[in-house]
């Protein structure tokens, strides 16, 4: 299978919000209610239960000219994601479309996912059990996973009704993102494909008019050199480490055991 | 330390030794864990195509329900107007059905009252058609200037976008030919 990706071209967004209600929509999600903020942004960034916002940008260019930039924020699945890297319980994981996904079975709603996401886009909703207790667990955006594995686009990409979100064959999208940088560099001097490596690259793609920095975006983000090492190193080795004591543990009350009946039955043949 | 290990100890040992085997197998699987994703929602429904009330540009959406509920509401891919696309305000249509806000009784605000209150269907329609018999007979104008116009202008019409060409065709034969309304409208117009 060829690799997809969703690409977001932000200059063909018209802040409409289709997108946000589709994945409301599709996920059942309830709605958030936040403070109106004096912008016509509906939430100031993603949240538990909002897994994607558009953001509305009111910029001033270098030469003085206002621009209102848009732009679909949600996960960016990110290829070397600090959450996966974050989570204690590998309750977070790639799945083979790319996305990142979380597992709710295995989320405690420690948080670590949240702390460390690059991008601020995790987030912890809290539920109540049948008896009433709080409990906690990890939400974001899952790129519709459910929907690609019966060969469906994410729902915000299947409303979408400019092409700004566009779910497609990486190659095709990628040499279609530098046709489209190439038309609007003239408007947009600053525009570039926002794709970052210090990650290997994420899976949604953006097309930004601006400097990330201008959307919020880290310029080159990476993950936190001591959450590879936590994840890769310390949390495999803990583990062996867990393995060996076991083993140790077990070993020993065993001998202990052996040493025992061979001292009460002196041979122990009787019974055998 | 003499070790004279019997075939049960041996056996025991054995076991004891898979088990701690097993604890520690599970302790390094960190390739198992995978997307985990429950039944898919709308996998047994088949979807019903509808039109957008809405706006007037009447898009095509796919309305997936079972027995109880509306499950999930999208742009229709065939529909030659939206393409599969929907806006905002279209993609809300679900909740046209599942709202506690909804109304899914005719509603009765008598003249002068302050409250709506809720009757039956029968009351509903033999208000509505007396209403319009009374008014039309009252205003009815049959000539104007010694042309005949047959006409009340004492009533008005609005459609609205959930209709489609033909039953606009339809309603406007029956209020305009029919009844002589000719203050009719249409809500994507105004």
């Amino acid at each position: 299978m060829a690799d997809y990706i969703k690409f977001v071209d932000v200059t063909k967004c018209d802040g409409c919000r289709a997108c946000m209600v589709a994945c409301k929509n599709w996920n059942d999600l309830p709605t958030a209610t936040e403070e109106y903020s004096g912008s016509i942004q509906s939430h100031a960034k993603v949240n538990a239960h909002t897994w994607n916002v558009i953001t509305y940008n009111e910029h001033e260019t270098t030469n003085g000219n206002f621009e209102w930039l848009f732009r679909h924020q949600s996960c960016l699945h990110c290829v070397e994601a600090a959450c996966e890297k974050a989570c204690p319980e590998d309750a977070i994981s790639h799945t083979k479309f790319g996305s990142v996904v979380i597992d709710a079975d295995k989320c405690v709603g420690c948080g670590y996912c949240a702390q460390n996401c690059t991008f601020d886009v995790v987030e912890l909703a809290t539920y109540k059990d049948k008896h009433g207790k709080e409990y906690r667990k990890a939400q974001k955006c899952t790129l519709c996973t459910d929907r690609l594995e019966e060969g469906l686009q994410p729902a915000c990409v299947t409303a979408c009704h400019t092409e700004c979100l566009v779910y497609d064959e990486k190659n095709k999208v990628l040499a279609e993102a530098e046709v489209r940088l190439s038309k609007i560099k003239e408007r947009f001097p600053n525009a570039n494909i926002y794709n970052p490596q210090g990650i290997k690259g994420t899976t949604t793609v953006y097309l930004l008019a601006e400097k990330p920095s201008v959307y919020g975006l880290p310029e080159n983000p990476k993950v936190p050199l001591s959450q590879v090492v936590w994840k890769d190193y310390a949390q495999p080795l803990g583990k062996a480490m867990f393995g060996v004591t076991t083993m140790a543990v077990v070993g020993s009350v065993i001998a202990h055991a052996i040493k025992k009946d061979s001292g009460d039955h002196k041979g122990g043949q009787d019974h055998e | 330390m003499e070790m004279n290990v019997t075939r049960r100890q041996f056996l025991k040992l054995s076991g004891a030794v898979a088990a701690t085997l097993a604890i520690v197998e599970l302790g390094f699987d960190d390739k198992t864990a995978k997307a985990k994703s429950g039944e898919f929602k709308i996998a047994k429904l088949k979807p019903t195509p509808t039109i957008c009330p809405y706006c007037s540009v009447g898009c095509g959406i796919l309305v997936y329900a079972n027995e109880n509920d509306v499950v999930y509401t999208e742009g229709d891919p065939d529909h030659p107007i939206n393409e599969g696309t929907l806006c905002s305000k279209g993609t809300t249509v679900r909740q046209v059905y599942t709202s506690e806000k909804r109304i899914t009784k005719p509603m009765y605000r008598a003249p002068g009252s302050s409250k709506w209150e809720e009757v039956d269907w029968e009351f509903a329609f033999d208000k509505v058609v007396k209403n319009i018999k009374e008014t039309r007979d009252k205003s009815f104008i049959h000539q104007e200037g010694g042309v005949t116009v047959n006409r009340t202008d004492a009533i008005a019409y609005l459609g609205g976008a959930a209709l489609d060409n033909e039953e606009c065709h339809l309603n406007h034969k029956l209020f305009r030919a029919g009844l002589g309304l000719s203050y009719i409208e249409h809500q994507a117009r105004i």
